[in-house]
C-alpha cells in the first residue's frame, strides 16, 4: 500500500490551514476547524458530544416527539451509548454500531421486554453493519471484517474474519468510518470519506467503494465528501445514497444531498463542486460544475443526513412503500440548527423526487441555543415485522415507529 | 453531611461522599492538586469518569474510583456534583498576570470552547476559580501528550502553549470568580 501512503502524504500537502491566528505554525488546529476561512475567526460554532454514559429516557421529553396522525413512536431500548447503525438478524436480534466509541450491541427482543447486552469491544469506530445469512459483517475505520454464527453465540462471539483490512493506512483524522450495505451482488458496500473538511483526496477517499468476499475493491464512484447513509432501490436496484457537504462556506451553502448511481464511474463533485452547481471557492476554480453528476436532491445545508434506508415493509400504509426515509443528525456549522428529524422523501416511478416532508420530529428544542436539541436521530432501519426504528447516538437510545392500532 | 439527592444505589458505589474525601464538601476542593468538581457541567463529570473507567485517562487515585461504576451510576454522581454550589475561589492572581491572563485566554482559544468567562458548557469543563496546582498540570499534561481528550482538541489547542503561558493563564484562571 505504498502508492497509498505516498498519494496520502502529497494530499496532506494540500491542506491549507487557513485558520488565521497568531500562533506557532507547528499546531494545527483540531480537525472540525480545517478550512475555516479569517473572516469566520470568532465564529463559536463547534461539534457536540454525544453523552459518553448515555442518558435514560425518563430524564428525556419523549413526549415531544410527532410522527404523522396514523403513526406511534415510543422508546423501544435504551442504555447503549453512541447507539448508531442498525441490522437486524435472522432471529430478530438487532445489531447496533457506534461510530465514538468501540461497542456493537445486540438487543434481543424476549416477550416484549428487550435485552441488551455489548457482543463485541475494542473495535475501531464500528458504525457500518450489515446481517446476511447468518453472518454480522463490521466496518470499521481500517478494516471490514465477518462473524458467522454470530446470532447463536452473543454470549460468546466468534473471532472477526477480515475481509479487506489497511482501509486507513495512516491512521489519519478524517471522515474515516464506514456505513455498510449489502448490494444486489452480493457485495458489500461502504464509503471512504475526504481525509478533511475540504481538502484534495487521494483516488480512494471521497468515495463510494465496494467489496467481494475474497477481499477485492473497486470504486463504485467518486468526488462523495462522506457518505454514512446508503441502500438500493427495491425495483431498479440502483445505489442511493446520503453526502455530507462542507464545512465553513456558509449557513446556506452546500447543501448536504441525496444521490442516485446510475451508471459505472460517476463523478459527484467534491472537492471541485458542491450541491451541483456550486463551484469551490478554492478547488473550483479552475473546473466547471457542468463536469460533475448533480445531486437527486438537496437536503438543507448543514442537516447532517445520515442512515437511509428505502421503505419495503409491510406495515406501513401503500403510500410509503418505495419511500426513503433519511435520519437527519442536525446541524453544528450553522447559526440556525436545522435537522434533528426523520425525513421521508417520495420518489416516481422515474426516480424524481416529488415530495420531501418530515416525518419523525420533536428532537430540535431551540434552533438557536447550544445545544438546540435533546436527541439527534442517526440510522432508520426497517424490522422484518414492517416497523421502523430510529436510533439516536446522542443518548443511546432507539425508539420504534409503528402503525397506531 | 446532607445529600441533595436520595441515591437509588447501596452505600459504598455511587456515593458522594466518598468523592468528597478528596474533592471537599460537595466538591469544592481546598487542595490546589485536586480539582473542584461542584458545578462542573453534567456531561463533563460523566464523560471524565467514563475516561477513568475505560482507561482514556489514568489517575492512580481516579481509576479504581471509577472502576466499579456503572453508566447509571455515573451519570447520577454528575446530576448530583452538577449542582452543587462552587465557593467562589480564595487564590488571587497576580496583578500582572490578572492583566495578561484574559488576553492569552482569547489568544490560546480557551474561550472559544470553554465560553467567554470559562464557565464550561456540555462536555467542557468549567475553568474559573479552578485549583491552580491542578490547572497547570493539566495544561502541561495535555501540551506533553500525557493527558488527551476524547476528539483531541485539547491536544491540539495545549501545543501553542509556552511554559509562560501556562503558568499565567493557571493564576489567572485559577483567581476568576464566577460571575
Amino acid at each position: 500500500m505504498n502508492r497509498i501512503f505516498i498519494a496520502a502524504a502529497i494530499a496532506a500537502a494540500f491542506v491549507v490551514p487557513a485558520f488565521a491566528q497568531d500562533k506557532p505554525a507547528a499546531s494545527p488546529p483540531p480537525s472540525w476547524q480545517q478550512g475555516k476561512p479569517q473572516g469566520m475567526s470568532e465564529s463559536t460554532l463547534h461539534p457536540f458530544a454525544i453523552e459518553v454514559t448515555g442518558k435514560a429516557a425518563k430524564d428525556l421529553p419523549i413526549n415531544k416527539l410527532k410522527v404523522p396522525s396514523g403513526f406511534k413512536v415510543e422508546v423501544w431500548a435504551e442504555g447503549m451509548p453512541g447507539a448508531r447503525t442498525m441490522a437486524q438478524g435472522d432471529k430478530g436480534t438487532v445489531f447496533v454500531g457506534t461510530r465514538q466509541l468501540k461497542e456493537v450491541y445486540a438487543v434481543v427482543d424476549r416477550g416484549g421486554k428487550r435485552e441488551v447486552k455489548t457482543v463485541l469491544k475494542g473495535l475501531d469506530a464500528p458504525n457500518g453493519l450489515v446481517f446476511n445469512k447468518g453472518t454480522l459483517f463490521v466496518a470499521e475505520r481500517g478494516r471490514i471484517t465477518r462473524y458467522d454464527g454470530i446470532e447463536n453465540q452473543l454470549d460468546n462471539p466468534p473471532q472477526a474474519k477480515v475481509i479487506v483490512d489497511n482501509l486507513d493506512p495512516n491512521n489519519q483524522p478524517g471522515h474515516f468510518w464506514k456505513f455498510l450495505a449489502l448490494g444486489p451482488d452480493g457485495k458489500l458496500y461502504f464509503n471512504i470519506g475526504a481525509p478533511g473538511n475540504i481538502v484534495m483526496p487521494t483516488y480512494m477517499e471521497a468515495s463510494i467503494m465496494r467489496v467481494d468476499m475474497k477481499g477485492t475493491l473497486e470504486t463504485v464512484a467518486q468526488g462523495v465528501r462522506n457518505s454514512v447513509g446508503m441502500d438500493f432501490h427495491p425495483k431498479t436496484k440502483e445505489l442511493w445514497f446520503t453526502n455530507h457537504a462542507r464545512d465553513w462556506l456558509s449557513d446556506d451553502l452546500p447543501n448536504d444531498t441525496l444521490h442516485r448511481v446510475s451508471r459505472k464511474g460517476m463523478h459527484f463533485g467534491y472537492p471541485y463542486c458542491h450541491q451541483g452547481d456550486t463551484p469551490d471557492p478554492e478547488f473550483g476554480k479552475h473546473r466547471s460544475c457542468k463536469e460533475f453528476a448533480p445531486p437527486a436532491l438537496k437536503l438543507g445545508a448543514h442537516i447532517a443526513p445520515i442512515g437511509m434506508r428505502f421503505y419495503s415493509g409491510k406495515m406501513f400504509p401503500a403510500e410509503y412503500q418505495g419511500n426513503i426515509f433519511i435520519a437527519m443528525r442536525g446541524s453544528w456549522n450553522r447559526t440556525v440548527k436545522q435537522g434533528y428529524n426523520v425525513m421521508r422523501v417520495v420518489l416516481d416511478d422515474n426516480g424524481k423526487v416529488t415530495k420531501y416532508e418530515p416525518f419523525l420530529t420533536g428532537f430540535l428544542l431551540d434552533e438557536k441555543a447550544d445545544p438546540p436539541m435533546w436527541g439527534r436521530p442517526n440510522d432508520v432501519m426497517v424490522m422484518k415485522d414492517g416497523s421502523m426504528l430510529v436510533s439516536d447516538d446522542q443518548n443511546g437510545i432507539i425508539y420504534r415507529i409503528s402503525t397506531a392500532k | 453531611m446532607a445529600l441533595a439527592i436520595a441515591f437509588s444505589f447501596p452505600a459504598a458505589a455511587a456515593d458522594p461522599n466518598v468523592c468528597a474525601a478528596c474533592h471537599g464538601e460537595r466538591g469544592n476542593s481546598t487542595n490546589p492538586a485536586v480539582p473542584s468538581i461542584a458545578g462542573q457541567p453534567t456531561q463533563f463529570i460523566s464523560t471524565a469518569l467514563y475516561m477513568f473507567r475505560e482507561g482514556y485517562r489514568k489517575d492512580a487515585q481516579m481509576t479504581p474510583m471509577a472502576a466499579q461504576l456503572s453508566n447509571a451510576e455515573l451519570n447520577e454522581l454528575a446530576a448530583y456534583f452538577s449542582k452543587q454550589p462552587l465557593v467562589p475561589p480564595r487564590h488571587q492572581a497576580s496583578a500582572d498576570n490578572a492583566k495578561s491572563g484574559p488576553e492569552l485566554a482569547k489568544k490560546f482559544n480557551c474561550t472559544q470552547c470553554h465560553g467567554p468567562q470559562l464557565l464550561g458548557l456540555q462536555q467542557m469543563p468549567r475553568l474559573a476559580g479552578q485549583q491552580l496546582e491542578y490547572l497547570r498540570a493539566q495544561l502541561r499534561a495535555f501540551k506533553s501528550g500525557k493527558r488527551a481528550d476524547l476528539d483531541g482538541n485539547m491536544t491540539a489547542a495545549a501545543q501553542a502553549l509556552g511554559d509562560r503561558d501556562i503558568d499565567i493563564l493557571a493564576d489567572y484562571i485559577a483567581g476568576l470568580a464566577q460571575q
